[in-house]
């Protein structure tokens, strides 16, 4: 029986050739390998979203009336909605969180160097996809904190010389944050955003494919042959390891420490004072209100915002910029990140407080 | 590159306690309070929903299912720790090089 299955299906996908290709497929071992899982976790995660998510659309109604109140039927009608929201709303934290590890983890091993230029720039493309989930996932609930959070957020790039207004009125669909808004996020969040997201994660895991698991600068460096296991079985089961434990923290954090929600969106109030974006934008949000009003005859936000933009041009190109990783210059890159990682956690704390 | 892990470590650790412990979960009481009108807190709050069990049968089958989930974690992670060490000793042996060819 197993094996007509099996004839059955080899016939017409020919699986024997993916089994194949997974156990030649090698994963160096060393003491960094522990970051090589931190992709599969960000997948693992990313899976917990699309099907929560699914469970979430069927009773979700995306308009200005319903929106608010639909969630709180989910919450507290819906049989065990409230955990399905807790866990789309947690695993899409651990999922952001896991991206900006990964890529760090990159950074300072300088894993995007020749020829895997690409596989970084994707990357950094499928971390702005990410954060723009997170933004646009934000609103839907429709209370008074998201409305603001919105509010305030979608109207940075107004800073923006030339384009900026325009790109605000694009997110929002008008002038203001209205119904609209809440429809244009919601159509982004479920249907723009993933389709984006499937195309470049495909490039991405294919790029991985292409060239092989990427040996750290410092592992290379030392001129011996690196220790390699088999993706399949060795490396899997490690895999599944780490996702077991994920799953489990997952699932116990959405069940102890569940998202509220808040009162629905009054489009007349005036916004409440002390507004914050969520944990993944504090530390930019704290940045844009530690420059002062005006330099010298420019506009403070506009300046703060044109350095962000740079620096992500810069984060963007960074596999080219690092081309001398053994020399100063590449220590300078890779001190970088250290000083990202600490001022990252000083302006997220300070905004915190 | 031991500090590294370390301070990556620490940086993911963080944000998932100041996921927890940001503002913004709870940043109508905090306004409330910046604005000392105790009353207006009340109000907002008896609003708010915050997801729990409906009765005490949903309360317990939780209870009952995180328990559950982590002992088999636990029953599952013993078990794959015994198949890595048998796939690596397997890998020590050539076996799959064997088999490959």
């Amino acid at each position: 029986m197993r094996n007509g299955i099996q004839s059955w299906l080899e016939e017409r996908f020919g699986i024997s050739e993916i089994a194949r290709f997974l156990t030649h497929k090698k994963v160096p071992l060393h003491k960094h390998t522990v970051w090589y899982y931190t992709g599969s976790a960000i997948l693992l995660f990313f899976t917990i979203q699309v099907i929560t998510g699914f469970m979430l659309i069927l009773y979700y109604k995306p308009t200005l009336e319903m929106a608010n109140e639909s969630v709180g039927r989910i919450m507290t009608e819906v049989p065990l909605g409230w955990i399905i929201r807790s866990v789309h709303s947690w695993s899409a934290s651990f999922m952001i969180a896991f991206v900006f590890v990964h890529l760090l983890s990159i950074w300072i091993t300088k894993s995007y160097r020749r020829p895997r230029e690409l596989t970084w720039m994707s990357g950094v493309v499928l971390l702005l996809i990410s954060l723009f989930f997170g933004f646009t996932g934000y609103l839907l609930p429709w209370d008074a904190l998201s409305f603001s959070a919105t509010k305030v957020g979608t109207d940075i790039p107004r800073a923006i010389p030339v384009v900026g207004a325009w790109i605000t009125n694009l997110l929002r669909g008008g002038e203001d944050v209205t119904g609209d808004t809440l429809t244009r996020f919601y159509g982004i969040h479920v249907c723009i955003l993933p389709v984006f997201l499937f195309i470049l994660l495909g490039i991405h895991i294919y790029l991985i494919q292409k060239q092989g698991m990427s040996v750290p600068f410092e592992e290379e460096s030392k001129g011996e042959k690196v220790k390699e296991i088999p993706f399949w079985p060795n490396f899997v089961y490690r895999e599944m390891i780490i996702w077991l434990v994920l799953v489990g923290i997952l699932f116990s954090v959405a069940i102890f420490l569940p998202p509220s929600l808040e009162t629905r969106a009054d489009l007349m109030a005036p916004a409440p004072e002390g507004i914050k974006p969520e944990w993944y934008f504090l530390f930019l949000f704290q940045t844009l209100k530690i420059f002062p009003a005006k330099i010298l005859f420019i506009s403070g936000e506009i300046v703060a915002v044109l350095l962000m933009i740079f620096a992500g041009i810069l984060f963007f190109f960074l596999p080219f910029l690092d081309n001398k990783p053994i020399q100063r210059k590449g220590k300078f890159i890779t001190a970088a990140a250290y000083v990202f990682i600490v001022y990252a956690l000083i302006m997220t704390i300070w905004s915190l407080l | 590159m031991r500090v590294a892990r370390s301070v990556l470590a620490l940086f993911v650790l963080f944000f998932f306690l100041a996921a927890s412990f940001c503002p913004l979960c709870s940043s109508i009481q905090q306004v409330v309070d910046e604005k000392g009108t105790g009353s207006i807190q009340i109000e907002e709050e008896s609003e708010r929903i915050v997801g729990s069990p409906q009765n005490i049968k949903e309360k317990t089958g939780i209870f009952v299912f995180v328990g559950w989930m982590w002992l088999s974690v636990i029953v599952l992670v013993s078990f794959l720790r015994l198949k890595i060490k048998e796939a690596d000793r397997l890998f020590r042996l050539k076996f799959f090089l064997e088999k490959k060819e």
